[in-house]
C-alpha cells in the first residue's frame, strides 16, 4: 500500500515536540521507585508466607506424630483423659475420649492442609503480580 | 534488562513514544502522558522477559497500543460524549489542515484505525511492523488504514 503524501506531510509537520522531556522522566524515576518498593515488599511478604507454610508443615508433622504416638503407646481400653465430676456428659467424654482426640487431630491437620493451599496460592497470585 | 538499561533506552525512545500516545489521544496532552507513564511503568515491569533484538520501540508501541485500547474500554461512556462534542466542531477546510483539524479529524475514527494510521504516517512502521505492533493480520491493517485515510481525507478535504 503506497502513503498518501498529502497525509504524510501533514502528519510529519504536525509532529510535536517536547520540552519537558526532563520532567517527564523525573516523574517516570519517581513512579519506578515506587514499582521498586512495592516489589520488594511483596517479595519480602513471599517469603514470609513461605517460612510460615514451612513452620506449619514441620509443627502438623511434630505435633501429629507426637499425638499418634501417644494414642498409639496407651492401652485401647484406658481413657485418654478423666474428669473429677461424673455426671452424663463427662462420663460420656471419657468413654469416646480416643474418637474426640483423633477427631480434634484430623481437624488440626485439615486447617493445617488448608493453610498450606491457601499460602501457595497467594505465593502464586503475589509472582504473577510481580511478574 | 536492568533499571539503567531501560532508563537508558527509554531516554532515546520516550519522544517517540509520547508522539505516538499524543496523536492516539488526540491532541490532550496530560492524558498522553499519563498512558506514557503508564505504558512505561508495564514494560519496566515485563523487563525481565525482554530479549534485546533492536526493536524496543515496536516493543514499547505495543505495550503502549495495549494500553491505549483499555483505557479506551474503561473509558467508553465519556469516549462517546467527547466524541459527541468533537463531531460538532466545524473542520478546517483550507486543504492544508491545521494541528487542531489533524487531531479532531483523528479523533472520529476508531481507536484501532487510529492506531494504524498513526504508525503508518506518524512513525513510518511498514503494515507488516503494524500488523506484529496490533497484533492483527496484515489484511486487517491494511483495511483499518484504507478506511482511515478514506475518513481523514474527506474531514480534512484533502
Amino acid at each position: 500500500m503506497n502513503k498518501d503524501k498529502s497525509l504524510e506531510a501533514l502528519f510529519q509537520a504536525q509532529k510535536p515536540h517536547f520540552t519537558d522531556s526532563e520532567q517527564f522522566m523525573a516523574r517516570l524515576t519517581k513512579r519506578l521507585d515506587a514499582v521498586e518498593y512495592i516489589r520488594q515488599y511483596q517479595e519480602q511478604t513471599i517469603r514470609r508466607y513461605k517460612m510460615i507454610m514451612v513452620a506449619t508443615f514441620v509443627v502438623g508433622i511434630i505435633s501429629g506424630a507426637a499425638t499418634i504416638g501417644f494414642l498409639l503407646s496407651t492401652p485401647a481400653n484406658v481413657p485418654l483423659f478423666t474428669f473429677h465430676g461424673q455426671t452424663g456428659l463427662l462420663i460420656w467424654l471419657i468413654d469416646n475420649s480416643r474418637i474426640i482426640v483423633s477427631t480434634g487431630l484430623a481437624a488440626l491437620m485439615t486447617l493445617g492442609i488448608i493453610s498450606i493451599i491457601n499460602n501457595v496460592q497467594d505465593i502464586r497470585q503475589m509472582q504473577c503480580e510481580i511478574s | 534488562m536492568n533499571r539503567e538499561t531501560f532508563i537508558t533506552y527509554v531516554e532515546q525512545e520516550q519522544e517517540a513514544l509520547r508522539s505516538f500516545l499524543f496523536a492516539l489521544c488526540c491532541g490532550n496532552k496530560d492524558e498522553a502522558d499519563d498512558l506514557a507513564q503508564d505504558t512505561l511503568v508495564k514494560a519496566y515491569l515485563s523487563s525481565a522477559g525482554y530479549q534485546d533484538k533492536g526493536k524496543f520501540r515496536s516493543w514499547l508501541f505495543k505495550i503502549a497500543h495495549n494500553t491505549f485500547l483499555n483505557h479506551r474500554a474503561s473509558q467508553h461512556y465519556t469516549e462517546n460524549i467527547d466524541d459527541d462534542r468533537i463531531k460538532s466542531l466545524p473542520l478546517g477546510g483550507d486543504g492544508e489542515g491545521s494541528y487542531e483539524d489533524l487531531y479532531l479529524a483523528l479523533s472520529t475514527l476508531p481507536p484501532k484505525e487510529r492506531s494504524a494510521i498513526t504508525l503508518f504516517y506518524l512513525t513510518g512502521y511498514s503494515i507488516k511492523e503494524i500488523a506484529q505492533i496490533t497484533e492483527t493480520s496484515e489484511d486487517a491493517v491494511k483495511k483499518q488504514l484504507s478506511r482511515g485515510r478514506d475518513k481523514l481525507k474527506e474531514k480534512l478535504k484533502l
